[in-house]
């Protein structure tokens, strides 16, 4: 073959393959209209909800798996897989009845022994579960649909648990699946949800697909949030992983793609211009931003120095620092509790409140007996949301006349070093940044305020009174019975500094004017959510 | 030759064997705790630990290290820590858009910056090789991200031209799969049209200075017969090392425009599992790609033989 001989060839070659690139069957509108593409917060890079517990997992897994229970918009607990629950007068036995006809995706029935096997891997790892299996007496299958949870003292928060939306929520798996190590992950995902995971098309960092279960029965009720009937309207959704926020926009703006969960502020007034987008806030619980302190070493073992960073720091600082100027988009937080919800209360947040008083502040710090030692704050630099806050607590800190030593890493360090509890120039911490989704804050379920002291949350605060309260919260049987033993929870916790809240934030979600259905919540529900052409 | 390749071949072995275990090493100092990211922050430190043996994390440095020899040994590069999906299966999966970029920015890059390069000699000290010079200049300067964010507003956002991000199979058709990869092919090739541009420059106004460059013009040779069957020929060994060097930089600047195009390559898988401490992903990579230069290496050094028949081996 001579160079001319060889040119042609390539050029029909080539000219055949791209022949054969434009006759490739384009997917047709109507076939695109149900398929939606999702941009999620983050990479779905397992997929075990109760193995790991980052909120992406949960929140693809709740298309997967569904629950007994779901919390819906007024944050009840409602019935889900369950169609009727009986509980013994003393309160020790609940017996539960499954509704009928729930598949797994593989087609075998949902039977109550699968929900025995998913609660004990669900309890062994979930700090409510962890408290209801320090309780078991027994659980047990009566028969196919029946099931028996007996315990040794009440425990007035059970339908909470088997139905909040926290990680790692109650997801109900196949037997032979859930008798896995609840410390090691599974290799296969088979649920009874609405929507199934398509594994041969998962590339993790990349793409996750969901196709819809067509013999899912979803209840009759209404959907809202993790209740009422789950009916999809999309035979197949795309999660289309984009690690660059600039990308994300574009290509939102561009149609390639449907929804995005979690744009930055400083995109939004450029998707809000364009009205082929809707743009609005994606939960109305929020986040709360936090740094915790190190009440195991000086200077933060003393009260008075915890309290006089709390004295000195400004909220709005660490607000504006994260979300920028827009007022509608956080609120200062007095407390730890989300705002809006029914136990949210203020009760002792003089101290977050008002003109900051920094010479108040360097008094008490002095007086804490603190003498210009290293304060080791460690900073996740790959966190959008603890960036700028070790910023505004480095300044603060500064400002304090604290000498900082600022340890600027990533987010993976933090998490191990966090878990250190050696002194500080050995390899420990003093402070550390970090924030909460607001439905994990709605009650203090979560291990965050605990001060059980070393069993506690990183930081190991111990104050007996903040543990009688969240005691007490547990007890509790009605409303104001709650509420009670949280305005003392609060006011304990911040006399004592459990840890600093920065204040209250909330985030946009986006997406294509042609979908409908996107409802705010803790976490994007799929249900009734549409795409026309 | 057939016996310098296979020495060669032999090379890369004790290479190989140093990197695995300098990569091991550092990850092992390294801070960070894959059982952390897992374990989320509804865990206790006692979850955290159970998670650490379950994934083997609390054994010794030697144990570790030897089991990972004996898998490499039996051509398994082990199991991700995340995903729990064989790491040569996550590699195969993102392997494509990869080399797909690689050969297209190399594809970009050599043919603009070669006769551009030659161009630019020709007419030495002229407006044109200052014009030249300028955009090489420019074109190592500005970062990798701002020019795809440029391209991506133009091209896809104002003219629709383009998708912005993704990467279609080359099954799937030649251009569904090539309009994927021309804004980040342009994007990541301008560095290295710059770098191929200015060092052929360099190479063929010291081959233009020749002798038999000055015979051939006397003979009445055509210039385009001159520079680029006569000339490039005699300065292509210094452009070929630049273009092997380049491809390994490839690699790196990869990793940018993978993130920035949302390519599911190789380049992002390796950022992810860095971020997430996937120990076993991050050895596999920085193996393959180790392997893969010192290939290039040895394809660059063979590639001298043909380009200047004086050089043998």
């Amino acid at each position: 073959m001579d160079r001319r001989a060889f040119l042609k060839s390539a050029a029909t070659a080539g000219a055949l393959a791209a022949a054969g690139g434009l006759a490739t069957p384009a997917i047709s509108q109507r076939a695109a209209a149900r398929t939606l593409r999702f941009v999620p917060q983050a990479d779905l890079a397992n997929f075990d909800p109760i193995w790991g517990t980052q909120y992406v997992v949960r929140n693809a897994s709740a298309m997967v798996w569904d629950t007994l229970y779901g919390v819906d918009e007024n944050l009840q607990p409602r019935r889900q897989m369950v169609e009727a629950e009986e509980v013994s007068t003393d309160g020790l036995t609940w017996t539960f009845r499954l509704r009928p006809g729930l598949k797994f995706h593989d087609g075998e029935p949902v039977l109550a022994k699968d929900v025995v096997a998913s609660l004990n891997r669900w309890s062994a790892r979930d700090s409510l579960g962890l408290m209801i299996k320090a309780l078991q007496d027994d659980l047990l299958a009566v028969d196919d649909r029946t099931f028996r949870w007996v315990l040794k003292r009440p425990f007035s928060k059970m339908l909470l648990a088997l139905g909040k939306n926290s990680t790692p929520a109650c997801f109900i798996m196949p037997a032979r699946i859930a008798a896995t190590d609840p410390f090691k992950q599974i290799t296969e995902y088979v649920g009874s949800g609405p929507m199934r995971f398509v594994r041969s098309e998962w590339v993790p960092g990349s793409k996750a697909v969901f196709e819809k279960f067509a013999d899912y029965t979803p209840r009759q009720e209404p959907h809202s949030w993790l209740a009422g009937g789950k009916q999809m309207l999309v035979d197949r959704i795309e999660w289309i992983v984009m690690p660059d926020q600039a990308t994300a926009s574009a290509a939102l703006q561009n149609g390639e793609i449907d929804w995005w969960e979690n744009p930055i502020a400083d995109l939004v007034p450029v998707l809000k211009k364009n009205r082929n987008i809707m743009v609005d806030i994606a939960d109305p619980l929020g986040n709360i931003g936090c740094f915790r302190m190190n009440h195991l070493y000086p200077p933060f073992n003393d009260v008075r120095a915890r309290r006089a960073v709390l004295m000195a720091m400004s909220q709005e600082d660490y607000m504006r620092a994260l979300v920028g100027d827009d007022p509608a988009l956080w609120k200062p937080l007095p407390g730890f509790f989300t705002p809006g919800t029914p136990l949210y209360t203020e009760e002792g947040g003089e101290i977050l409140k008002g003109p900051r008083d920094l010479d108040a502040a360097k008094k008490l710090l002095a007086q804490s007996g603190y003498a210009g030692q290293p304060v080791t704050c460690v900073i996740a630099q790959d966190q959008p949301i603890t960036k700028p806050q070790g910023d505004i607590t480095a300044d603060l800190l500064k400002r304090l006349g604290m000498n900082v030593d600022f340890v600027a890493t990533d987010w993976g360090t933090v998490g191990a070093r966090r878990a250190v509890k050696a002194p500080p120039g050995q390899g420990g911490w003093q402070m550390f940044h970090t924030w909460f989704a607001g439905g994990d804050c709605i009650n203090p379920a979560a291990p965050w305020l605990r001060a059980s002291g070393d069993k506690a949350w990183f930081g190991w605060p111990d104050v007996p009174e903040v543990e009688a309260q969240v005691s007490a919260w547990f007890e509790a049987k009605t409303l104001d019975e709650e509420k009670a033993a949280i305005r003392k929870l609060n006011k304990a916790a911040l006399e004592s500094v459990v840890y600093a809240p920065t204040g209250f934030f909330l985030q946009y979600q986006a997406w294509r004017r042609n979908v409908g259905g996107i409802v705010k919540g803790p976490l994007p529900f799929f249900w009734r959510v549409s795409k026309s052409a | 030759m057939l016996t310098y390749i296979i020495r060669r071949i032999l090379a890369t072995m004790p290479v190989m064997a140093v990197v695995a275990l300098f990569v091991f090493s550092l990850l092992y100092i390294a801070p960070g705790d894959p059982a952390a990211v897992i374990a989320g922050d509804q865990a206790t430190p006692a979850d955290v630990e159970r998670i650490r043996q379950s994934l083997g994390l609390d054994r010794p440095f030697l144990v570790r290290f030897g089991e990972w020899v004996w898998q490499i040994l039996h051509a398994d590069l082990g199991t991700s820590i995340f995903t729990n999906l064989p790491v040569a299966a996550m590699i195969a999966q993102r392997i494509e858009p990869t080399l797909s970029l690689m050969a297209v920015t190399l594809v970009f890059s050599v043919s603009i910056a070669v006769p551009i390069g030659v161009v630019a000699a020709w007419k030495a000290d002229s407006i044109l090789d200052r014009a030249i010079m300028a955009f090489a200049v420019l074109g190592f300067s500005v970062p990798v991200f701002v020019i795809g964010y440029v391209l991506a507003y133009v091209f896809a956002l104002k003219l629709d031209w383009l998708p912005v991000q993704g990467y279609t199979p080359l099954s799937e058709g030649l251009w569904p799969w090539l309009k994927n990869l021309i804004m980040p092919a342009v994007a990541l090739g301008c560095i290295y049209v710059a770098l191929i541009a200015r060092i052929t420059r360099a190479a063929m106004l010291e081959v233009l200075q020749q002798d038999y460059i000055r015979t051939a013009r006397a003979k009445g040779m055509g210039q385009t017969t001159i520079l680029f069957i006569h000339a490039l020929k005699n300065a292509a060994v210094p452009i070929a090392t630049v273009i092997g060097i380049g491809i390994a930089h490839l690699i790196g600047g990869a990793v940018v425009t993978e993130t920035v195009f949302a390519i599911p390559g190789v380049g992002r898988l390796t950022v992810d599992a860095i971020l997430r401490r996937d120990y076993p992903v991050i050895q596999g990579i920085v193996l393959l790609f180790s392997f893969l230069y010192v290939f290039i290496n040895l394809l660059v050094d063979l590639l001298y033989t043909v380009l200047d028949p004086r050089i043998r081996y």
